[in-house]
């Protein structure tokens, strides 16, 4: 059998949105790196938590003082489903993303564990994120690239002078070439 | 920064609960003190702002009625585009559709993310169906009778050719900011397009002159009239008293909040996930009820084509139709704004008249399709009897419950898709005001910082009042943007002549590939 050679495009974004804000910093220890998410990123997710359990509160008063069945289960809904949202949002926060020399792992809870040993760069890649609203910002990647090819994503946000900087020592740590591989976009 | 979010958190937390203290104390001491921030709001408006109403709002009588100049200022401009760009709207349909269905797109040389055309297609008809077509229509009917559908008709097929010239430009004359991030619309179009033609000097007026009003426009249509229609709505479906406003507008500002101030793309992406199906289920609604009642749909039609042309019960006649008509379907499809050729200028395409031309789209989809559809659902449900001086139900009650009148609980599905249309457009607008807001001031955290806690504000402003002043506000701050941006646009006209030739003629010649 021919296996075709597939050439790894190290400019390519492996997500396809991100934050507008500074979501993770790395923290080094001896042996181990960990990604921290930010107090500030942290607390506007838990916005959308206290939002939808108000609104489940709101549900039950509006039931028992005037037992309005209808409305109660109208705002029951939204409010259930905007604390599962803001629930969903921070369940990253809550994963522990971790490079550990002493095992020799990479873990993030997500993607399969990688091999310390089999990552051989690490890359800075950019995108403009932009929807129907008219939102467009830039917003950066920091991503591993194995010695097998695979990709996967290690910071995703916006501060562009922390996630260089976070880079820099996380390239030091591991003993491996980092790549500015940012790109002119052109919508 | 990071201490000045987590006061504002803080105040939101203690916002909410003041709210919820609210829900549960003495209700008529809480009613009393709403009624009065919302009387001194109203008053507060009708005595600092009444005159910029009046001003952008200024009628010519016409026979025994008034007809306000900025109607037929919009109305006129969409005329001279149709004719200037040859019927773009009608004759360059064909190539609007082949776009969007992907004709002209080189399969292979789709880049990661990047939306399909298809993608583009029902981002824009989800982006076309909000509050304008539910309240808006309501309330043009209400006042203008079921003839002022045949006008907000009229008004969306010629608005296409406006929407068209100003999209165009939008996306020619963007521009990347400093941090990056792209910045278009009429600030930057009136600008640079103007000092192209020699007129720089009055290009940089009218563009400070847009985006002040686009900033008012974003807080008075674009979030106080969407925060106080969805509560009306909550009140219609739900028996929630007005009063209660407060409530709403604390749970969507701070929900707003977290999107505009925390820079969180995920509620902005989830709503844009979910306002599509908000669309299809208003749209299917609409078709049940028409459905329901096929058998009185030649009569609706006859009713609003005897209306637009005998205005029979309507305060001004034909033209009192005709002023309503125009007025709304100005609002919903916003054409000759210039708050759509802000959102369209971050598009990803290299070819300008493409978005122009799937741009055009927009309004007939809009005003020719959506409002026609509502405006038959009231029709149908006669609720809305001569004369029509909306002292009865009006704005998005009256949409509600001629739906209510077929299918009772059609009610709760309204409410629900409301408060998300609502919730989008606040969104929207949010950046609208936030461009002319950097526009004029520069980009900076604290400078953007201030614009949107105001923003935030004014959404639990509009979700509080009660009253018209704040309402006439809205209306006459998204059409004084019109102002400014029409005079550019008689300017340019020869710029985006040239393109739209340029671009047919590579069509024709095969230099603009065909690939299906």
């Amino acid at each position: 059998m021919e296996i075709s050679e597939t050439p790894v495009d190290l400019k390519r974004t492996l997500i396809q949105k991100g934050p507008k804000f500074r979501s993770h910093t790395i923290i080094f220890d001896e042996n181990t790196a960990y990604l921290k998410p930010t107090i500030s990123s942290l607390l506007f997710c838990v916005v959308y938590v206290v939002v939808g359990l108000f609104l489940m509160a709101l549900s039950v008063i509006v039931y028992v003082k005037n037992s309005q069945l209808d409305f109660a289960i109208f705002l029951m809904i939204f409010g259930v489903a905007i604390t599962t949202f803001g629930c969903t949002l921070l369940k990253p926060f809550a994963k522990r993303i971790i490079f550990d020399k002493e095992t020799g792992k990479f873990k993030n809870n997500t993607d399969r564990t990688v091999h310390i040993e089999n990552i051989i760069s690490l890359q800075i890649n950019n995108k403009m994120v932009t929807s129907k609203h008219g939102i467009s910002y830039p917003c950066y990647e920091l991503n591993l690239l194995t010695k097998n090819g695979r990709r996967v994503n290690i910071l995703n946000h916006n501060d562009l002078q922390q996630l260089k900087s976070d880079a820099e020592k996380l390239a030091v740590f591991l003993s491996v070439e980092l790549t500015d591989l940012q790109r002119e976009i052109i919508l | 920064m990071k201490k000045l979010n987590r006061y504002l958190i803080g105040i939101f937390l203690t916002f909410m609960s003041m709210s919820a203290f609210a829900a549960e104390g003495d209700p008529s001491a809480f009613s009393a003190m709403l009624a009065g921030i919302s009387s001194g709001v109203d008053t507060f408006f009708k005595d600092y702002l009444g005159w910029f109403v009046n001003l952008i709002f200024y009628s010519a009588p016409v026979g025994d009625t008034k007809f306000p100049i900025i109607v037929g200022w919009l109305f006129v401009a969409a005329i001279i585009f149709t004719f200037y760009f040859g019927f773009v709207q009608f004759r360059r349909a064909g190539l609007a559709l082949n776009i969007v269905r992907g004709k002209y797109t080189d399969p292979n040389s789709k880049e990661e993310g990047e939306v399909s055309h298809f993608q583009a297609l029902t981002t824009a008809l989800s982006g076309t169906v909000g509050l304008g077509n539910i309240a808006g229509v309501g309330v043009a009917v209400a006042i203008g009778g079921p003839g002022a559908t045949f006008w907000m008709i009229m008004c969306g097929l010629l608005g296409m050719a406006s929407k068209f010239f100003e999209c165009t430009l939008g996306v020619k004359y963007r521009t990347v900011l400093p941090s990056g991030a792209i910045s278009g619309g009429p600030m930057y179009y009136l600008r640079d397009a103007m000092a192209e033609r020699g007129f720089g000097g009055l290009g940089k007026f009218l563009a400070v002159g847009f985006a002040l009003m686009c900033i008012l426009g974003s807080f008075g249509g674009g979030n106080m009239f969407q925060a106080n229609q969805a509560h009306a709505m909550l009140t219609y479906a739900f028996d929630v008293p007005p009063e209660y406003g407060i409530i709403t507008g604390v749970v969507l500002a701070a929900l707003v909040f977290s999107v505009i101030i925390g820079g969180m793309p995920s509620i902005a992406s989830v709503t844009e996930k979910v306002v599509p199906y908000m669309a299809a289920l208003y749209l299917g609604m609409g078709l049940i009820v028409i459905l329901m009642n096929l058998g009185q749909i030649g009569a609706a039609f006859a009713a609003i084509f005897d209306g637009a042309f005998t205005g029979a019960g309507v305060a001004g006649g034909v033209i009192g139709a005709l002023i309503q008509g125009l007025k709304r379907a100005t609002f919903s499809n916003e054409a000759g704004i210039g708050s759509a050729a802000i959102a369209h200028s971050a598009v990803k395409t290299k070819e300008p008249i493409t978005e122009g031309l799937v741009a055009t789209l927009e309004p007939f989809i809009d005003t020719v399709v959506i409002c026609t559809m509502t405006a038959l659902v009231i029709t149908i449900a006669g609720l809305n009897v001569a004369p029509f001086d909306g002292a009865g139900l009006t704005g998005v009650q009256l949409t509600a419950a001629s739906f209510s009148d077929s299918v009772g609980f059609f009610k709760y599905f309204l409410a629900l898709a409301v408060i998300m249309f609502a919730f989008s457009t606040m969104i929207s607008w949010s950046y609208y005001g936030l461009k002319a807001w950097t526009y004029l001031f520069g980009e900076g955290k604290a400078m953007e910082m201030i614009f949107k806690i105001i923003f935030c504000i004014f959404v639990i402003v509009g979700a509080t009042i009660q009253f018209g002043a704040v309402i006439d506000f809205s209306d006459a701050a998204i059409f004084a943007m019109s102002i400014f941006n029409i005079i550019g646009l008689y300017f340019l006209m020869p710029i985006v002549k040239d393109e739209l030739a340029s671009f047919v003629a590579r069509v024709k010649s095969g230099e603009i590939k065909k690939y299906k």
